[in-house]
């Protein structure tokens, strides 16, 4: 174990995820590694954050411009009273610091936008998307796709989730809605409500989704079926979670046969992203 | 045969699955339309002015796009087919 450098803490740390042969040091080794970027340190951020960093994701990149609301605290379970009014990524930066000393924490205190996104990603394996709008959603899926970057999308309304991955090249989220409904057509957590431990649920996935994307990437956890090529839609209110293909579209604007996006250049992200919107 | 609805659509019919009366031998399209005659209040969520599916709304038959993978509104159901209408959701 000492050639893969997992100090006696680490060991003790990590005992549970070491002891299972899908993850063992190996594993181990893959996580403290990985490169992370979670987009969003909100809802689906709170656990996202709080899982990978206690997993001993190495490197988390947080990106997110916006200040921690008392409205908020319902269900960003990684701020605290005390910090409304602070910058978000600071106090999920803080969080990570007195949780796991192994993860070194990238506070992208900025909103991710067609002029900075691929410098962004081009510094990570995986991205996790725990946004809160149509247009960076539309944004993080074109330019991870046209990157090649893997990514898992969580996303909440109310009682509902909506879960999958992309980390094989097809299909993309454009595959399955080549648009965005028009602003304020399907209102977000502000206007709607949202059930504050509905991110939870949804996030916790996201954080498996990534865990074992690090571990598929080292060789490991063979087993592993990702949500790559379908979508987990769960209902809190029902308690169900359903499961829906996601199938490559030939006509998908940015992975299908002749795609009309070719960088994010090409959109404009506003209202329904759609090509040359204006 | 039932379609299931999600999100805001499941809000503005007031329930999650709507029994409509279509036979086998009918189409997706026959479907949809029963599902819309039933609830008109639905159609300016999921269908344009020139009536077809606006881009942010997918359908499901049996799990799959019948517009992808499938005849789109001629694909031919069979007794007992799940069908589904669903829009994309941001929140985080």
């Amino acid at each position: 174990m000492s050639d893969l450098n997992l100090d006696p803490t680490q060991l003790d740390r990590y005992s549970r995820h070491i002891i299972m042969d899908d993850v063992g040091p190996e594993g181990q080794k893959a996580l403290l590694d990985a490169d992370v970027l979670v987009l969003g340190a909100g809802g689906l951020g709170s656990p996202i954050v709080q899982y990978l960093a206690a997993a001993g994701v190495g490197r988390l990149g947080i990106a997110d411009d916006d200040v921690v609301e008392r409205s908020n605290l319902q269900r960003q379970i990684v701020h605290a009273d005390a910090d409304v009014g602070r910058p978000k990524v600071e106090s999920a930066a803080e969080f990570v610091a007195e949780l796991n000393p192994d993860v070194t924490v990238d506070a992208h205190e900025t909103r991710v936008t067609a002029d900075n996104v691929d410098e962004l990603l081009a510094d990570y394996d995986f991205v996790v998307d725990g946004s809160d709008n149509f247009e960076t959603r539309f944004l993080v899926n074109d330019a991870c796709t046209l990157a090649g970057v893997p990514f898992t999308h969580g996303a909440i309304y109310r009682f509902e989730g909506q879960i999958t991955s992309f980390t094989e090249g097809q299909p993309c989220y454009r595959c399955l809605f080549p648009e965005a409904p028009p602003a304020g057509e399907i209102p977000d957590c502000s206007e709607a409500g949202v059930l504050g431990v509905l991110p939870g649920t949804v996030g916790c996935i996201q954080a498996t989704e990534t865990v074992k994307w690090i571990l598929q990437d080292a060789g490991l956890a063979p087993e592993a079926d990702t949500l790559d090529g379908r979508m987990i839609f769960y209902d809190a209110m029902a308690m169900t979670f359903e499961d829906v293909p996601v199938q490559p579209d030939p006509d998908c604007p940015v992975c299908g046969d002749d795609p009309a996006i070719s960088s994010v250049q090409d959109v404009e992200y506003v209202e329904t992203c759609a090509i040359g919107a204006d | 045969m039932e379609w299931k609805l999600f999100a805001n659509l499941k809000e503005v019919v007031g329930q999650s699955e709507v029994e409509v009366d279509v036979q086998s031998g009918e189409t997706f399209g026959d479907a949809l339309d029963a599902l819309l005659e039933a609830h008109p209040e639905l159609a300016a969520e999921v269908l344009n002015d020139d009536g077809e599916l606006r881009d942010h709304i997918r359908v499901l038959h049996n799990g799959d796009n019948p517009f992808v993978s499938a005849e789109g509104r001629d694909t031919e159901l069979e007794a007992g087919d799940e069908l589904a209408l669903f829009p994309p959701v941001s929140g985080g």
